[in-house]
């Protein structure tokens, strides 16, 4: 397609006997948030790597804004912002330094006061690097990533080992930066952060894509049921979905999930519990999620609890 | 080479460096330590280096006025050797290292010179044990005598003669020729271990990653180092100049050549860091192979021990290695003035430098493998 900013062919990269990266192909287009989602060590962040022409592939072609990797690489620098995974700064700059710092690389004529508002570090910017909350690092780290208005942003695991809260923050951010319209890679291992931000999400598992596709296109084509979850209704709600030849998922902590195959079979199941008058505390009607998918495409759990990196 | 790039990475090190109180202390220690050290150590032998035996087989006018004359500098402590000893075989027998021998004729000839300048020059002889550092010591400051005695005597002519020619002042201390080489050492440890300390530092934190994503190449990286640490070196030079002049009454002569070789020293030390940094990437491997390039130079290029004292093939290795020359240039920089040395010695550290830095440009990349 005419708009597509990154074309990636047939990408390989070897390590001895490992392959990290097994001949993936995509393409991403103008404006477009697009999350690389997948467990420690699948090859995102080596991937994303290549991309960023930070590692030279096996074999395979990447192309950037028309630009070959191999050829172009000052040019294409210029063009790209980098948040790489785990990124650090200097401790003992301020992020103002910092930020100013980065745009000197790049020459870039860069408003460092409006970069430190669209990263929300005003109350920040006189403070030492090292003196910053993990949170607020990654937003100076974005902020870095944008000094040389980049057309393309790529954001490799940006919210790993962050609370809730300060991850939220950061995706206010990236929020931000999707209006603006910038064409964002995201890399993550968190189902809900591809969710919230991410138009496209290309699944990774040992080194090949294995689903790609907006998020209901991808619970659409793989899930053809709807879990319905009941809480403290007993074993009578066994009862109606067994006659009513529902599959019983899960019966955990008096949660039983059964699988609706529709809407319809969903109203027949509620009027059922109804009649046979049995009463429950709550209910939870909702498509599986990207985790359950993951699952179902893999066998494996796609958190692997913490932090540790790729 | 992006001349704002290099300056902008200068003005972060000495950011993240002016706000480190730690670092600025321990940077300024070592050298600080050093020179007190040795300073201590050698502060009496610059007075008095010993005994210097002397065997007068003259026995006339001249020859008890050389005796004299050495008695009179209070460097040494005279000891007259009789004059019916067999040299050789005293000077075995005592162990000595230095035995200054007046010959028969002596005064005689000195005055045959001194009538008429076309008759030869009237020699003394120097026994010494060239496998004793000390000697060399010695001989120097003999030979400096002798110099004054012929300037007193002449202004310009040389009456008495000596093989050997003069090489360091007339008021030369031990600490002298050792400030040069402790330059050099904390020269050469501070841009060695600063560029290796930082480099696997950054590399650890992920920030040589981000700075590889941006336009920044490795030369101008290579350059804004070496100049921070040219900054560093300044500074150490500074507090071991300011403490030998202060306490140990050093004289150096401070000139252009002297900070030529202080720069070259940085500029070839850092390459090599460089280099460490970009093949060892753990950071204690990296320290273990600086201290690999740094301990041999510390002991074989004379910065402490004197080159003599070594077997002959350590000497030769010395010869290959840099330090030597920054040892050499500076020494010759400071104190003799010899401006074959400092030329020699400058060419060879520079090309050297050169070479390191070229292979570090070509050789080290931003990427990972």
């Amino acid at each position: 397609m005419a708009d597509d900013v990154i074309k990636v062919k047939d990408l390989v990269k070897v390590y001895g006997e490992l392959r990290a990266v097994d001949g993936i192909t995509f393409d991403i287009e103008k404006g477009e948030v697009f999350a690389f989602l997948g467990p420690n060590g699948a090859g995102k962040t080596t991937t994303v790597e290549m991309i960023e022409t930070l590692r030279t592939p096996t074999s395979g072609t990447i192309e950037i804004l028309g630009l070959d990797i191999k050829k172009d690489r000052t040019e294409i620098l210029k063009r790209i912002g980098v948040l790489p995974q785990e990124f650090s700064s200097f401790d003992r700059l301020t992020v103002e330094e910092t930020i100013k710092y980065y745009a000197d690389l790049f020459s870039a004529d860069c408003d460092v006061d409006s970069l430190i508002a669209l990263v929300n570090l005003d109350e920040h910017r006189k403070q030492l690097y090292m003196n910053l909350s993990g949170g607020l690092k990654q937003r100076v780290g974005i902020a870095v990533s944008l000094v040389n208005d980049p057309e393309i942003v790529f954001l490799d695991e940006p919210t790993t080992g962050l609370d809730p809260r300060a991850r939220h923050d950061v995706w206010n951010v990236i929020s931000g930066l999707r209006d603006e319209g910038k064409t964002i890679f995201l890399t993550t291992h968190y189902m809900e952060e591809a969710e919230v931000l991410a138009d496209y999400i290309a699944i990774i598992s040992k080194g090949k894509i294995i689903a790609y596709g907006t998020t209901n296109e991808l619970i659409d084509k793989h899930f053809k049921t709807i879990n319905v979850t009941i809480k403290g209704g007993g074993e009578g709600v066994v009862q109606i979905a067994k006659g009513m030849g529902m599959p019983i998922k899960s019966t955990e902590n008096g949660n039983i999930t059964v699988e609706a195959s529709g809407n319809d079979q969903i109203v027949e199941f509620l009027n059922n519990l109804k009649s046979k008058n049995i009463r429950y505390t709550s209910m939870d009607i909702r498509k599986p999620n990207l985790e359950e998918l993951f699952l179902v495409l893999t066998g494996e759990e796609l958190i692997t609890q913490g932090s540790d990196a790729e | 080479m992006n001349f704002k790039r290099v300056i902008a990475n200068l003005v972060v090190h000495l950011r993240q460096f002016s706000r480190e109180k730690s670092t600025i202390f321990f940077v300024l220690m070592f050298p600080i330590l050093l020179m007190l050290l040795f300073g201590f150590i050698f502060q009496d032998t610059g007075s008095n280096m010993g005994d210097l035996h002397i065997q007068d087989l003259d026995g006339g006018v001249h020859s008890t006025a050389l005796v004299a004359a050495f008695n009179g500098t209070s460097i040494f402590d005279i000891v007259e050797v009789d004059a019916s000893a067999d040299s050789n075989e005293f000077f075995a027998d005592n162990k000595l290292n230095v035995m200054i021998i007046i010959p028969e004729g002596y005064s005689d000839a000195l005055n045959m010179r001194l009538f008429n300048q076309t008759n030869p020059q009237s020699n003394i002889t120097i026994l010494y044990d060239q496998g004793n550092s000390y000697s060399q010591q010695k001989i120097s400051i003999v030979t400096s005598v002798i110099d004054s005695m012929n300037k007193g005597l002449s202004g310009s002519v040389d009456f008495i003669g000596l093989d050997y020619e003069t090489q360091l002042n007339d008021d030369f201390k031990f600490i002298d020729f050792f400030a040069p080489g402790i330059i050099a050492m904390s020269v050469m440890s501070s841009a060695l271990f600063g560029t290796v300390g930082m480099n696997t530092e950054l590399r650890q934190k992920g920030i040589l990653k981000k700075l590889a994503t941006t336009p920044l190449t490795r030369s101008e990286w290579l350059a804004s180092n070496i100049l921070y640490q040219m900054f560093m070196a300044m500074l150490s030079t500074a507090c071991i100049l300011a403490i030998g002049i202060g306490i140990f009454g050093l004289q150096p002569h401070i000139n252009i050549y002297m900070f030529l070789f202080i720069l070259l020293n940085v500029f070839a030390f850092a390459g090599i860091g460089m280099l460490i940094t970009r093949f060892v990437k753990e950071a204690e491997s990296a320290q273990a192979a600086a201290n690999a390039v740094m301990f041999p130079m510390m002991f074989l290029s004379g910065t402490f021990f004197q080159m003599e004292m070594m077997p002959d093939f350590l000497q030769t290795i010395a010869k290959f290695l840099p330090l030597y020359y920054v040892n050499e240039g500076l020494r010759a920089a400071m104190i003799s003035l010899d401006m074959d040395i400092i030329l020699e010695s400058a060419i060879i550290i520079g090309i050297f430098g050169l070479a390191v830095f070229i292979l570090g440009v070509f050789l080290t990349s931003w990427k990972e493998d």
